[in-house]
Formats: C-alpha cells, structure tokens, sequence
C-alpha cells in the first residue's frame, strides 16, 4: 500500500529507540552539522522552505513560528508539546516509545534555530512510562555529549527536561500548557501576547508537538525540496494518523498527506464485521462527524478536510460502522468536554454543563420535546463567545449529529428506553 | 494630543460617537466616557483585565489598511473602509487603536450578553430574596436589564454546594452564587500582595479556595466582598444584618490608624450595620483594611458614660453638665489660684479630631494659662515635619518610577495596612524600596536592601546610610543640586562630622550587610525622589533628627514625592501636634516665645496667650513630683498605658476625663464627662500625609454624650471666656484663621465632592456616569466628599527650613563603644510593637475581629529561643526592671538574635511600654514561667526596690539575673554612648 515513513521509522528499522541504532541511522548527524555549519536562521529558513506545517492540530507553519522569535537577551525555550490528550490520538505515544530520538533531536535544532537553552518536553501526566523510556534516552544523549554545555564545541547550550502534565485536556492548548508548566492553574492564557514573544516564564517560547518535530531532522537530511515533494502542494509530507473505531486493524498508518481516506482505512483493514462505514469524526472528539458516504470522497490533507465542514485536526480517525449510535457520539463527546472544560469562560464552563444535562437526560430517555432545539440555541450561543478555541471544539458533535443525524435525536426522545437503534 | 496621564491619546468610534481617550484603555473603560455601557462581571478597572466572563463582548471593527502601501483604504465617498472581526470581541482586553469602531447595541451583542447571562444563571440559585447582595448586585442590575425573562435550565440539574463555606474567618463563600470572575483571585494577588487565594479543580466545579494557614490570611479580604459582582463573598460582619436598601450612608473617616481612609458608615435606626470604603483617589482609593472594616462596634449604651459622673465619697455619682462643669471650673480656680496656672495640665489623645484638640490647646494656654498641654502616645514632637515633610501634591496612590521608598521604624502593614497598598501599587509603577529597621515585615519582600539594626545604637545605622549617599551623590551622580552658600556650609560640616561612619563602624554591631547598605545608598542617591516613611519606633528610637538630616542633606525636603511622612498611632496624630497640643510649640508649630505668634493668635480670637517657658510634656505631667495639682485628660487612657504613674494620678487634687466608656484613667478620675464617638459627632483629621478631611456624625450620641470640643468650650465658658462656637465650623473657621497652613481650609468644601475633584477626568471610575452605576454596584465608585486638603510646608526658604535640620550629628561617635563590657548573659531586649490586631477596645468589641486577636505573646529568634530551650509556645516571664509580663513564645525567622519582640495592646497584665523608660526598648531577661509563679501584687512588682523574686518560685540564678541585669543597666548610664 501507500506508507511512507519519514516520523515512524521504527516501523522499518528496529530498535530505533537506542541511541546506537538511532546514530546508525543517521542520527543526530542533522543537529551535529546544524551547529557545526548552518547558522540558525539558514536552519528555520530550511524549515520554512519546507513548509513544514505543525501536527498539534492547527497546521500552522513551523518555519513561520520560529522566526516570530525576537532576538532579546531574554532567555528563550522549546516546549515539545507532548500532551497528546485528544480521544482517539496515539501518534506521538508510539514516537515517544519507539522513535524518541528523532523528536528529541528535532527540538534540539529547533532550540539551536531559535537560541533556546533549554527544552521543555510537556508529557501528558498519564504517560509515566513513557516518561521514564524519555528520560533514559535523554541520559544517553547527554551521555553522548548531544545534550548539554558547549555541544560539539560550540558556544550553543542546550538541556532537555521531562515534564508531567495533570491530566488536563485544556493543558493541549499551548498556554493552558506553558501555565501548566509553570507550576499554574491549566487555562489558557490571554494573547496577546503570543508566547514567541512571552511564553514560558515570560520569555519566548515555541511551542511544537512531537510528530512536527520529528521532521525535522528527515528535512534537514534530505533538503526541503524532498520533503515537499512528499504530499500536497499546501500540506506536504506525511501525516501519523491514528485510526480506531470500527476496523478492522487499529492503530498508526504513516501516509503522505494528501492520501484520500479510502486507502486509509484499507490499511486499517477496511470496517470490521463487513458492515458500512456510517460516519467518521476525522480529529477525535474536536472534529465535526462526516457522514460516511462524504468522507469516502475525502483526502486527507487540512484543505480537503476543510472542506467537508471538518477539521484534520491532529488527524484522529474514529471510524463509525452502521450500528452507532449517533445521539450516544454526540452525548459522550459532551461529557468529555464538560468534563475538560477548564471553567476559565462562562459560555464553556456554563455551556457544557448545560448540553451535557441535557444528552444524560435523552440518553436515560427522559428526554423531551423542544430538547433538541435547546441543544441547537446553547450550541448557538456558546459559538463565537468563548475564551479559547475548546468551547467552539465542544460543539462539533452535537451540530454535526443534529444536522447529519437528526432523525436518531427524534427517535431517541421519542421513546423511553433510550431509543438506541437496535 | 496628550491627557492628563501623559499617554498619547487614541481615537475611536463607539455607536457612533467620537471619543478620546488615552492610549492602552480598552473598550469597555472607553465607552463609559460617553456613558455607553458595556456590561462586565469579571473585568475590573483596579485589576489586569482576562476577558473570563464574556459579558463585554462587542463588535470591533479597524480601518482596513492596504499591505502594501499601508495607507488606509478609503471609499468613495473617503471614509475609511472598516473591516469587522467574524467574531465579536471582549471589550475589557481589546485596547482601542486609532480609527476603531465598535458597535454595543447590535442584535449580535445582545443575543451574545443575553446568552452570557443565561449561561451565569444556569449555575445560579436565584436566592436574591435572602442574599445580601441583593439591591445592590450587578448580576441583578444586568440581569434585569440584559437577561432572559425566564430560564430554560431544568431546575433539577443545578449544582448544589452546602451554604456558605468559610474562606477564612471573616468572609464566607456561596459557591453556588459565584460566577467564577476571579476578581477575588486576583485583588489578593495584583492589590493586596497576598497571594493566598486561588481556583481548585476546574470547569463548573471549579471553586474558590484560600490555600493560606491560616485561610484566608490578608488583612485586605473584606475587600474582596465589595468587588464581587455577585452574592458569593459575604462577611460575618454584615450577613444577614439588613437589607441594603434600608441603609443610610453617611461619609467618615476611619479612626484606626494614621491613613485616613475614607469610609462610609451604613447605618439603620441609629446603629453602624456596616462600614465600607468611600472612593478617596489619593487616599485609599476604594479600599479599606478589614480593620476599618470590621472594628465599627461601639460600646453598648450600657458600658457608655450617658451623664456626667462626679466622685462624691469615693463613689461616682450622675450629675448634669451644669453640675459638673460648674464644679470642674471652680476647682480649676481654686487649684491655680492656691497653687499658680502651673498646677494645672492638660493631655489629649491624638484620635481627637482637630476642633477638639485646638479648642483644648486655646483652653490651656489661653484660659487656664500654662504650657502643660500634650497629646499621646503621637508621634510629632517638634517641626521637622513642617520643614521637610512631603509636598503638599504628593499623592500616596501616585507615587512611581524614580521615586525612592524609605521606610524606617516602620512596619507599614500592621501600622497602616492601606499605607501598604499604595507602596506595592508604587513598587508596580518603577518606585524601589528601602527598608531600615529592627525587625522583619511583609514589606521585606519588596526591598531593594533591608538594613536590620540593633535598636540600642540604630541612629549609627542612618549615621553611616547617610555618609554613604552624600558620598554617592558626589561621585555617581556628578555632585548634590546647588542649595545656596549657608546650606552647602551647613552640608559639608555635616559631612565633615559623618567621616569615619562607613560600613565598618556596624561590625559586629548590627546585622547589616556592607553591600545591603551600598545598595541602599545607591538606590536612595539615584532617586529622583525621595521619601521617608517613619514609624512609632524611630521616634521613640530618636531617629526622626537623623531623617530629617537625610532628606536635607540630599535636597529631598518639602517637594513633590521628597521629604518626610510620620506614621503616627492615631487617626490625628498628625493633626494632634499641628494644632499645638505640644509643651514648647503653639499652633502650627510656632515658638511659645514668638510675640508675632502670639500677635496672631489675639487676632484669630484667642483672649490672651500665656508667656511662660517650656511646659510639661505628657509623660512628665504624670511624674510623682511633677507639680501637677489638677489634670485634664481628654479622650486617652495614660494610666491603662502604664499604670506605674497610677500613684501619682491618685495623688492630683483633680484629675478630670472624657471617654466613651471606663478606662483606667477614668477608675481612678474625679469628674467623668461623656464623650461622643467618632461616628457620632463631625469635624476633621489630618492624616500621615497631611490630608485634612472632614468625618460626618452618622449615629447619635447616647444620652449627654458631646463632642470633645462642645466640652471644652463650655468649660471656658464657666472659666469666664464665652465664646459663640455654633459647631465645628465655627471651631475651623478659627483655626484657619490661627494657623497659616491651614488658612485654606472651608469646611463647608470639604464635605462636599464638588470641591478639590481630580483633575484627570479619565481615573478609572471617574465619570460617574449610570452606566458604571450598574456593572459596579456594591463598589463606592461616587466620589461622595472631597478629596480633602493638604496643608502646605513652611513656606519660607530653602534655607530657612532646612538648616536646623543640618545641624543633626548622630549621639554615638565611640566607634567601639559598648564592646567594651560586654553583654549582660541573657540579656535581651525588649521592644514594644505595634500590631493591627490588638486587643484594643475597638477590634475586642467586634465579633468577627475577637476571635482573631492572640493571647500576649512575645516573639523570639529560633536562635535566642533553642539558647533558652525554650519551643514555640512556651510560657515565658519576660522580666525587666519595671516588671514583668507573662507571654507565649513564638518563633520568627529572620528576627535579630537578642530582640524580643512584644506586641502592644494584647491583654497584658502590664503593657510592655511600660516596661520601657521611654517606648523604646529596655533590657529584659525571658525564662520559662514556673507554675508556681501566682498573679503578684502590681505595686511591687513595678517599683524595682520591692522586686524582689522570691527564691522558691525562680531559683537564685534568675534572682542573680535580675540583679546583673540592674547592674549592667548602672553601669550602661555612665556611659552615654551607648543605650538611649
């Protein structure tokens, strides 16, 4: 099939989490000859041409993001955004555990780019495995002298630490995170001021997820042009999708962007127990659903999925056969959110609450008449008035399930056992 | 074009009105300027803006600017293209920039404020009936005014808290009524410098919690219940007291402590339900310290003096004013007639208000003839400040970058709290701090350089500082301003006599370090500004020459932010001393020998002013063979402060007081006559800054209470000096035409806000427009009296003021004077401080304040302590040469090892000042308390001849102690370098 490996090249080569067999494989080659001979704005200038684009969710450009960073004397930081808390993401897990390396050594030279002397590596609280895997790598990196004073006898400094997020979804949300990190109550802060201009400690700071940084290195090696050559002309490269839900075959599929959805979830192995595909949420619980039918039609790069009224989002596939029920989606996704909500802004805090009250109510099958009309005007209000884009994500499910599946809201209200089609 | 503030201003389009305003405003402030209101719950003029609520959402559109060119894009018909945000923006963090337009009526804007609303009310349980907020509640105002008719929320899926929960002792929290605005949160962190709130858990279980032990640990919290926009903070003070719409307010002015805040009193039928801060831009803005807050409880009618009492047999018996002032009158006769004017002596505490305080000046020199008039404990003895306090148009809430904060012998959050918040305001603006004293304070944090003497020698301490700035000023910053030919003689002499004080002479004799006081020389010479905060203790430390010397030497006296403010006890201490409530000066601070003054005063009214020297100062008056027959004594206790000179109270041929209520001055007084309190009368204060404001009576006197100055004008009267004081404007009036610096003052203005208005129309809050009325409810935004008048410094020269400063030297010139003998062992030294919560009459009748005030306690180094073996909370006999106290021990880090530290004004036995000579200090052994040790008799334990401490209750060793210790003491005052 279509895999192409530039972030999950463990799947090729074993063993890729030791240092010994990273550095066979060429690595920290990228970081040792950035510092060596590229200066760091010949580094973010590679990144740009690249156009690598962030895998957190937003699609931002990488290269863009790190020349935001003024030249001060204030001391400037990296934060891997490690916190992968979205339902239905796994990537940056299986990079942390099997390929850790190369991300490590892609916010080495992204510090090296902006002139940080310290990355921070945030980690969702749950990954304390994962953490310690980290930290024993980190060690034999620094070991090795790639981490440290003075690196291959430069005057560039660099160290990596290990940090535990508390189990916060908000935490995501890349000041929520830096709060987070500072030891602060997890809710995203105002901006201005970005956080390349004031972030961690109130010095700049960028702000990249895992797989982004996994590139990294892979451009540095194989020159912009190969790395655009890979995907879409607007989107280039590979994507780490994570695909769950009705397949047969769960798990991480590396594909150039662009690939259309079908192929994909031929990798997956296609829906399971031969049923149809119903309905796909693209982004984890953040995305709004795509009806089946649609999203065959769908490739997945930011702009196709845009498209459709979605989002690629961080590119969690949650693949739905023909036997969901689409008022259940809808109700669970609220309670994740009510429960994640930060409380920061009423319209999320209050709003969430609010819809979540209201599928518990339906899914006990108490619902009434006039509830789905509620849902549709809490929807409407909490749309466009929050503090932070996670209010606005709370809202896909239950108006893409309104709209696409509306006649299963009939159903379930009217009826006194939950109305869960059989 | 620039405001007032000095930023550059922006202009911006809001529903279609033009408006200027500076830039950095953001739109909900800007649209109040023309009365548009743009509701907020969380957003609050005083705190950083979050944008949390969403209530302020608006439409906000800019001028479209073309990328390449950067021009702005125009029409047809040349007006500028604006392009909207897609989203509608908070208005409390959008910052207006030139050529904004925002729209706040739109159908967007109110569907947006309509859903906030009904999202608040999802949560809320719509209990106005019963909370106290009610009638005066944004979230009621907006509601009504914004919000949905009726709720679609089903009532069943509310959340439900148990009502309300403790935050600490004194506010409580409803956490179903809150609405998450974090301005609580926030006033600790950005106002109050008391980070000891915050948020636990999140989402719509997110709550209000106090991390602090103990909770809620501020002195600022009740605070916090005003700018809560909702019923969520409440104080046990006021809930469930009365409905707010049933309040009358009357303006005051807080009688605790030397700030002056502005207050206003809520009363209902003739009783002080509440207190609340009054808007005072250059005082304490909209705060209020929870003393001020709190301690408003006056004594039931049952513990009021309601008649005049005189003693008939040794029993006190009510009489009528007529009675009793006819006889107070004829023994004053009768006294100076047998044994001259002299015989007879006046003391005024400095809580007084200023017609009460003059009046009794006038009627002590002028009626009964004598210079035996003082106040106590007050803190300004003399003119220093006069010459070299601040300028008149310094603005404590103003103070910013240049300026440099000195504060000496001061602890500026217990000895005034709002005093606090404007230095942490000033630290904000670029103002640097420097701390001189004996002891560690919250404000420690803050400094640039904390320099910790020793109390004995602290002048050498200031000796030194000052050496070294002089020195500064001449090699960093290119040499001091020129002042004229007699001052620079006067300098370099002053200088010339500094020599040799530089780091070295503190060796080994106070905890400073060189570099600290390097840096506090730089600090105070780079300063464009200088100001000096002094406390109760430098003066009784006899520091104040030493400051004034500082402020002269550097050029720092009398102007804008530069010179001298004194911290005083009292509301008027201040005030207390300007009307001449002193031995040697008369009002406003002239010399009693001055014909001119005495010229003056004939002419403002005054029918003779009595030409003897120097008379009695307060302590003096009480001294055994003092000369003193008859004494007055109104509105302070000097006996309940040490009642060593009880003996010679019970001695005086008369002793008459005025009070509220017994003390035991009053026990032992001959004629008691009933004063109104504070609340219950008017007339005005000066405070620390030289503020002169005026209190309104919000309550009536009990029974024949009078004001102090109705008191002492009727007695002239019955001396034979009628004079026609109709009330205190008539007494004002006078006093303005008596004193220069107060020639100024109307008192009619100062009770109005029309007078002495900021000049600045864009302070936050200042159109008092109906638009703030609503989102600010529950906040005394209105300015409601005037700012209040601040008298001038002596006008004359430079040179004329500032020379006698320059004359200081410091006392102790041996550089190793009392290394020589050595400690006594075990010899500590006692040292008086002042604390907000004491057990002071005001703050033990308040309910929610008793429960806060500790059991006497005294504080030691961990050093000293383990030296003692002596943990936390040990019973302790702290025993000196005037007697003795009985304390717990508690344990402060950071304490100068040999210092033990005792509160005033706990439930003392004997007030630790009257262990001290002089309110200073004194020398002090501290041992654990035996259990044998039973209540002694007071008399002995206070005369040192009949201290005599039994052997079988404490042993020989701390027998022989108290005897080293009297030694150590004798052989201390042949040497007059060391000690005070």
């Amino acid at each position: 099939m279509s895999e192409r490996f530039v972030v999950l090249r463990n799947r090729e080569i074993a063993d890729l989490d030791r240092l010994d067999v990273y550095r066979e494989h060429g690595g920290y080659a990228q970081f040792e000859r950035s510092v060596r001979d590229l200066g760091p704005a010949d580094v973010t200038g590679i990144v740009k041409a690249a156009n690598l684009r962030g895998r957190g969710g937003a699609g931002f450009p990488t290269g863009l993001k790190w020349s935001f960073v003024p030249a001060n004397d204030k001391p400037k930081y990296i934060v891997v955004n490690n916190d992968e808390s979205e339902p239905g993401t796994f990537k940056d897990h299986e990079i942390t555990l099997h390929n850790p390396h190369q991300f490590i050594e892609g916010a080495l030279i992204a510090a090296y780019a902006i002139g940080a002397g310290a990355v921070y590596i945030y980690c969702r609280g749950e990954f304390w495995q994962e953490m310690s895997h980290l930290e024993r790598c980190i060690e034999a990196a620094r070991g090795a002298g790639l981490i440290g004073k003075n690196l291959f006898g430069s005057d560039f400094s660099c160290d990596v630490f290990v940090t535990p997020g508390a189990g916060a979804y908000i935490c995501g949300e890349e000041t929520a995170l830096l709060n987070s990190l500072e030891g602060e109550l997890g809710q995203p802060r105002l901006k201005p001021p970005f956080p390349a201009i004031e972030g961690l400690y109130a010095s700049p700071t960028v702000v990249n997820n895992t797989e982004t940084l996994a590139n990294v290195p892979w451009i540095l090696e194989h020159g912009a042009d190969a790395y655009r050559a890979i995907g879409t002309e607007a989107s280039p490269g590979t994507k780490v999708i994570s695909v769950s839900g009705h397949v047969e075959r769960p798990g991480n599929y590396e594909v150039p962007l662009g690939t259309p959805f079908a192929e994909v979830l031929a990798l997956a192995g296609g829906v399971w127990r031969g049923r149809s595909l119903k309905a796909l949420l693209p982004a984890g619980a953040s995305a709004p659903v795509i009806p089946g039918d649609v999203a065959m039609t769908m490739n997945c790069d930011w702009e196709s999925v845009a498209g459709l009224g979605s989002i690629l989002g961080s590119a969690s596939f949650i693949v739905m056969d023909e036997t969901t029920d689409m008022v259940d989606v809808a109700a669970r996704t609220t309670r994740f959110f009510e429960h994640e909500s930060c409380g920061k802004c009423s319209p999320c805090r209050e709003g969430t609450f609010w819809l979540n009250g209201i599928y518990g109510r339906i899914m006990r099958g108490e619902g009434r008449p006039g509830d789905v009309e509620v849902i549709s005007d809490v929807v409407a209000q909490i749309d466009g008035t929050c503090f932070c884009p996670l209010g606005e994500f709370a809202l896909s499910a239950p108006r893409s399930t309104i709209l696409h599946f509306g006649d299963e809201y009939a159903a379930h209200i009217g009826t006194k056992n939950g109305g869960a089609p059989k | 074009m620039t405001s007032a503030s000095g930023k550059s201003d922006v202009t911006l389009t809001i529903d279609g009105v033009v408006v200027s305003v500076p830039a950095g405003t953001n739109v909900v402030d800007a649209a109040h300027v023309i009365d548009v209101e743009v509701p907020i719950f969380c957003h609050h003029p005083r705190l950083e803006p979050v944008g949390m609520c969403r209530m302020c959402l608006v439409e906000v559109g800019t001028p479209s600017v073309d990328r390449a060119t950067g021009e702005v894009q125009r029409d047809e018909g040349g007006q500028p293209i604006i392009r909207f945000f897609p989203k509608l923006q908070a208005g409390c963090t959008t910052q207006v920039s030139e050529g904004m337009v925002v729209r706040t009526a739109t159908p967007d804007v109110g569907d947006a404020r309509r859903s906030v609303l009904e999202f608040l009310l999802t949560s809320h349980p719509l209990d106005c009936p019963v909370c106290d907020k009610g009638g005066e509640c944004p979230l009621q105002n907006l509601t009504m005014r914004y919000g949905p008719g009726t709720s679609r929320f089903s009532l069943g899926e509310k959340y439900h808290f148990p009502k309300p929960v403790p935050v600490g002792p004194l506010i409580a929290l409803d956490r179903e009524r809150c609405v998450q605005c974090a301005r609580c949160i926030r006033f600790q962190d950005e106002v109050a410098d008391d980070h000891v709130l915050g948020f636990e858990n999140r989402g719509r279980g997110m709550e209000i919690v106090s991390f602090s032990d103990p909770p809620f640990d501020s002195y600022f919290s009740g605070n916090t219940s005003d700018i809560c926009p909702v019923g969520a903070l409440t104080t046990n003070d006021f809930r469930f007291r009365g409905r707010v719409w049933e309040l009358e307010s009357v303006p005051g002015i807080c009688e605790h402590c030397p700030v002056g805040c502005n207050v206003s009193n809520d009363t209902r039928n003739g009783e002080i339900l509440r207190v609340m801060p009054d808007r005072n831009e250059a005082v304490n803005e909209i705060w209020l310290c929870d003393k001020g807050r709190f301690a408003h409880h006056l004594p039931s009618e049952a513990e009021r003096f309601t008649s005049p009492l005189i003693r008939r047999d040794g029993v006190l018996v009510p009489a009528t004013w007529h009675e009793a002032l006819g006889l107070v009158a004829e023994r004053l006769r009768g006294i100076a007639a047998a044994d001259g004017r002299d015989a007879i002596g006046g003391i005024a505490g400095d809580g007084l208000c200023n017609e009460d305080l003059y009046l009794f000046g006038r009627f002590m020199r002028a009626v009964i003839g004598t210079n035996n008039v003082d106040h106590r404990p007050g803190i300004v003895r003399d003119d220093v400040i006069a010459r070299a306090g601040v300028g008149a148009q310094t603005r404590p809430t103003e103070i910013g970058l240049g300026t440099a904060i000195v504060v000496v012998g001061l602890d500026v959050e217990e000895e005034a709290p709002i005093l606090f918040l404007n230095l942490f305001k000033a630290l904000g603006n670029g103002a640097r701090i420097i701390v001189v004293g004996g002891q560690p304070q919250k404000i420690d944090r803050h400094a640039e350089a904390s320099l910790r003497y020793r109390h004995d020698t602290a002048e050498r301490v200031l000796a030194v500082l000052l050496s070294q700035v002089l020195g500064r000023l001449d090699e960093v910053v290119g040499g001091t301003s020129p002042i004229g030919e007699a001052l620079e003689e006067a300098r370099s002499a002053l200088r010339a006599a500094l020599s040799g004080y530089d780091a070295a002479v503190l060796e080994g004799e106070h905890p400073v370090h060189a570099v600290d006081l390097e840096s506090a020389a730089r600090v105070i010479a780079e300063a464009e500004h200088v100001m000096v905060f002094y406390g109760r203790e430098a003066e009784a430390l006899g520091l104040v020459p030493a400051l004034g010397a500082l402020v002269a030497a550097t050029g720092r006296a009398g102007g804008p932010y530069d010179g001298l403010v004194a911290v005083g006890p009292h509301a008027n201490s201040q005030g207390a001393a300007d009307m001449g409530l002193l031995p040697d000066m008369l009002p406003g601070y002239r010399r009693i020998d001055s014909r001119q003054a005495h010229d003056d005063l004939i002419a403002a009214g005054w029918p003779a002013v009595c030409a003897t020297g120097s008379g009695l100062g307060a302590a003096a008056m009480l001294e055994p063979e003092s000369g003193i027959r008859a004494l007055l004594v109104l509105g302070t206790d000097p006996i309940g402060d040490d009642p060593g000179r009880e003996a010679a109270a019970r001695a005086l041929q008369l002793l008459v007081v005025t009070d509220l209520a017994p003390t035991a001055t009053t026990r032992i007084a001959d004629v008691i006559l009933p004063a109104a309190a504070l609340a219950e009368r008017e007339g005005t204060l000066t405070n620390m800054f030289r503020r002169v404001q005026r209190t309104q009576a919000s309550v009536p006197a009990p029974g024949d209470a009078r004001p102090d100055w109705w008191i002492v004008a009727e007695l002239a009267r019955r001396m034979g000096v009628a004079e026609a004081y109709g009330g205190p404007e008539d007494v004002i009036a006078e006093i303005a035409r008596a004193i220069p610096s107060y020639s100024g003052i109307d008192y009619a203005a100062l009770g109005s806000a029309k007078a002495s208005r900021p000049s600045d129309p864009f302070l936050p809050f200042a159109p008092e427009t109906e638009s703030r009325k609503v989102s600010y409810e529950g906040t005394r935004y209105d300015l409601r009296a005037s700012e209040g008048v601040v008298w001038g410094t002596d006008s004359s020269s430079a040179e004329e003021r500032l020379l006698p400063l320059l004359a200081w030297r410091p006392r102790t010139v041996s550089v190793d004077a009392g290394s020589a003998e050595g400690p006594v062992p075990g010899r500590m030294s006692l040292v008086p401080v002042t604390r907000l919560y004491d057990a002071g009459a005001a703050t033990s009748r308040s309910p929610v304040l008793k429960p806060l005030i500790p059991r006497p306690y005294v504080e030691m180094s961990p050093f000293d302590a383990a030296a003692r073996g002596l943990p936390e909370g040990t019973r302790v006999t702290v025993r000196g040469l005037r007697g003795f106290l009985n304390a717990e021990v508690r344990l402060v880090d950071g304490l100068t090892p040999g210092v033990v530290l005792a509160p005033r004004s706990l439930a003392w036995d004997l007030p630790p000042d009257a262990l001290t000579e002089d309110g200073a200090t004194a020398d002090v052994i501290v041992e654990r308390a035996m259990s044998t040790v039973t209540e002694p008799d007071r008399q002995s334990s206070l005369n040192p001849a009949l201290d005599v401490v039994p052997d079988e209750t404490i042993g020989n060793a701390a027998a022989d102690q108290a005897s080293e210790l009297a030694a150590g003491r004798a052989n201390q005052s042949d040497h007059p370098g060391e000690g005070l």
